[in-house]
C-alpha cells in the first residue's frame, strides 16, 4: 500500500473533522469574537490592558468605572446622542437625496453628468477637518441662535458626505444595467419615463444600499468630527473633545462609548432594512 | 432560389427587405460592412431563420427588422410600414440572447411588464400573463423570482413575455444557444406548437445548422465579411415536425444542402 492509499484509508482526525462541520464553523463564527471580547474586557478590567499599552487607569479606567459614569450622567448623554443623531440624521437623508437627485439628472445626461458626479466625489474627499470651518463661515448669518447656525453648518458637512457617495452609486445603479435591457424597453416603444420607472429605479436600489452601507457609519463620525469645530457645544463629539480637555478621561470614555453604541445601532437598522428590502424584492 | 419563387406565393409578404446594408465605423474610425445588398420577403405566417457563422451581420439584420437600429443603405417595410412605425403599434416580440428578466418581479410581474406600457387595466395583464405562462408551461410557477428558475425555464418567461403583446411578428435572436441540448430540444417543439397555435410570422437567428432546418419553413444562409445573404434554402419537410424527424434521410440531406450552400462551401 502506497503512501496516497494509506491516507485515503485513514479515518480523519477528530480536530478535522471537528472544523469541516458546518454547525462546528456556525458556532466558532459567534463564540470566538465573543470569546476574544470577554477577553479583552478581562484584561481591561484587571489593568493588564493598562499596563500593555504603558498608561493607567486615569487616562483608560476600567469598563465597570465608565458604566457607573454612563449610568450616572444618562440623561446628559441621551441629550448630547440626540443632538448627534439630528445632525447625522438630517445630513444622510438630505444628502442623499440630493445624490440620488443628482445621479437622476446624470444618468439623463451622461456626457456630462458623469464628469459632474466626479467633481462632486472630489468635493467630498475633502477632510472633515478642513469643510467643517469653512461651513461654520458660511452659514454666520443663517440665524441669530448660535445653536441653530451651528446645527446648519454640522448637517451641510454630513450632506455633502453623503451627497457624493450616494450620487456616484446611484448613478452606476441607474446606468450598469443587464445587457439589452434597454433594447427590451425600446421593443415595447417605452417613453423615457417608463424606462425610468421601470427599469433604471428598481435596478438601483442595491445599488442605493450600497452607498448606505459606507454613508450611515460616515454620517456619525462626519457629525461627530464636525460638532469639534462647531460653535455651539453640545453632541457626543464635543463631549468628547471638552472632557478631553478638561482630563475628565472617565467622562471622555462614557462619550465615546456612547458614539460606538449609536454607529452600531445605526448599522444594524440598516442590515434589517436592507434585508427585509433585499429580501422582498428578490436581489 | 429566389424568395419570389416561394411556394406559398398566394399569402401576401409581410416583411420586404429591400437593398440592405449597414456600415459601422470601427476603433479606428474606418468603415466596416456589417451586411450589404441584403433582399429578402418573408410571408405572413412564415417561419424563417437567419443562419450563419458569427460576423455574418444576421443580428445586425434582425436588429434593423426591430428598429432597434438603423439600416445605412436600403430600406425595410413591415405590412407596408416602416419598422419605427410597426415597433411604435407593438406589432413585434423581440426574444433575445439572455433571458432579461428583472430580478425584482416575479415569473408573472416580468409577463406583464409589456402589458403595463401598453396601459392595459391590471385585470387584463393579469389575465394575459396567466394565459402566456399555461402555453410556456409555468402556471406553477408565476410566483417564482427569476433567479430561482433554470436557464431553460427563464427563456420560457422570455418567449411568453414576447407573445403577451400579441405581436404579429416574433424576432428571435439565438434564443436558445445558451441551453443545454435537451432543454433545447424541449424548446423547439414548444416554440413550434405555439408558433402553430398562434400564426406567428417568425425570423429567428441562429448559428446552429440542424437547429435552423428542423423549425424553419426557409433558411436564408448569410456569409460574412461582408455579411450578404449567400442562399436561402426551402425546407420542405412536412407539419408538424418530430424529433425523431431528424434521424431521416430527408433531414440529413437538407442539413448537407444548407452546409455545402455556405460560400466556399464550409462553415467555418
Amino acid at each position: 500500500m502506497d503512501a496516497a492509499q494509506r491516507k485515503i484509508g485513514r479515518r480523519k482526525s477528530l480536530a478535522r473533522r471537528l472544523s469541516e462541520d458546518k454547525k462546528v464553523q456556525a458556532a466558532a463564527a459567534v463564540v470566538l469574537p465573543v470569546l476574544l471580547g470577554i477577553l479583552i474586557f478581562g484584561l481591561w478590567q484587571g489593568g493588564v490592558l493598562q499596563t500593555i499599552f504603558r498608561t493607567d487607569s486615569f487616562t483608560l479606567p476600567a469598563p465597570t468605572r465608565i458604566a457607573s459614569l454612563f449610568r450616572d450622567n444618562f440623561g446628559k448623554v441621551v441629550t448630547n446622542a440626540r443632538d448627534t443623531v439630528t445632525v447625522a440624521l438630517a445630513g444622510l437623508i438630505i444628502g442623499s437625496l440630493l445624490g440620488y437627485g443628482a445621479a437622476i439628472l446624470a444618468s439623463f445626461f451622461p456626457n456630462m453628468g458623469k464628469g459632474g458626479l466626479s467633481i462632486v466625489g472630489a468635493f467630498a474627499s475633502i477632510p472633515v477637518v478642513a469643510l467643517a470651518p469653512v461651513m461654520n463661515n458660511w452659514t454666520r448669518d443663517v440665524s441669530t441662535e448660535a445653536s441653530s447656525r451651528s446645527m446648519v453648518a454640522k448637517i451641510l458637512v454630513v450632506m455633502l458626505i453623503a451627497a457624493a457617495d450616494m450620487g456616484l452609486n446611484a448613478y452606476r445603479g441607474l446606468t450598469e444595467l443587464k445587457p439589452y435591457a434597454k433594447d427590451l424597453m425600446a421593443t415595447y416603444a417605452a417613453p423615457r419615463r417608463m424606462v425610468f420607472l421601470k427599469l433604471q429605479l428598481p435596478n438601483s436600489v442595491p445599488y442605493i444600499f450600497t452607498a448606505l452601507k459606507v454613508s450611515v457609519p460616515a454620517s456619525i463620525m462626519t457629525a461627530i468630527v464636525s460638532e469639534y469645530f462647531a460653535e455651539y457645544i453640545t453632541g457626543v463629539g464635543r463631549q468628547i473633545r471638552e472632557n478631553i480637555v478638561l482630563a475628565q478621561y472617565a467622562t471622555a470614555w462614557v462619550y465615546i462609548t456612547a458614539a460606538c453604541i449609536i454607529g452600531l445601532l445605526a448599522y444594524v437598522i440598516l442590515m434589517i432594512v436592507q434585508a427585509a428590502v433585499m429580501k422582498r424584492y428578490h436581489f | 432560389m429566389n424568395a419570389a419563387e416561394y411556394t406559398r406565393n398566394d399569402v401576401p409578404d409581410e416583411i420586404v427587405i429591400r437593398d440592405l446594408g449597414v456600415t459601422f465605423q470601427d476603433n479606428k474610425g474606418e468603415d466596416v460592412q456589417a451586411i450589404t445588398g441584403v433582399n429578402l420577403n418573408i410571408k405572413k405566417g412564415e417561419f424563417v431563420s437567419l443562419l450563419g457563422p458569427s460576423g455574418c451581420g444576421k443580428t445586425t439584420l434582425l436588429r434593423c427588422v426591430a428598429d432597434l437600429q438603423e439600416p445605412t443603405d436600403g430600406d425595410i417595410h413591415v405590412e407596408g410600414m416602416t419598422p419605427k412605425e410597426v415597433r411604435l403599434q407593438h406589432k413585434f416580440g423581440f426574444v433575445f440572447q439572455s433571458p432579461v428578466l428583472f430580478d425584482w418581479r416575479t415569473v408573472k410581474k416580468n409577463v406583464e411588464l409589456p402589458l403595463e406600457m401598453m396601459y392595459q387595466t391590471k385585470q387584463q395583464r393579469s389575465e394575459r400573463a396567466d394565459e402566456m405562462l399555461e402555453m410556456v408551461g409555468l402556471t406553477n410557477f408565476a410566483n417564482h423570482f427569476p433567479n430561482q428558475l433554470s436557464g431553460g425555464m427563464q427563456q420560457r418567461v422570455n418567449i411568453a413575455r414576447a407573445l403577451g403583446i400579441r405581436p404579429d411578428i416574433l424576432l428571435m435572436d439565438e434564443p436558445f444557444s445558451a441551453l443545454d441540448e435537451f432543454t433545447k430540444e424541449k424548446l423547439h417543439e414548444d416554440l413550434l406548437r405555439i408558433w402553430r397555435k398562434t400564426n406567428k410570422t417568425i425570423l429567428f437567428v441562429t448559428h446552429n445548422i440542424q437547429e435552423a432546418v428542423f423549425l424553419s419553413d426557409r433558411v436564408c444562409v448569410l456569409s460574412p465579411h461582408p455579411g450578404r445573404l449567400s442562399a436561402v434554402v426551402d425546407i420542405d419537410l412536412p407539419r408538424p415536425r418530430t424529433l425523431d424527424m431528424k434521424e431521416t434521410p430527408a433531414f440529413n440531406q437538407l442539413v448537407l444542402k444548407v452546409r455545402n450552400s455556405f460560400e466556399g462551401g464550409s462553415f467555418s
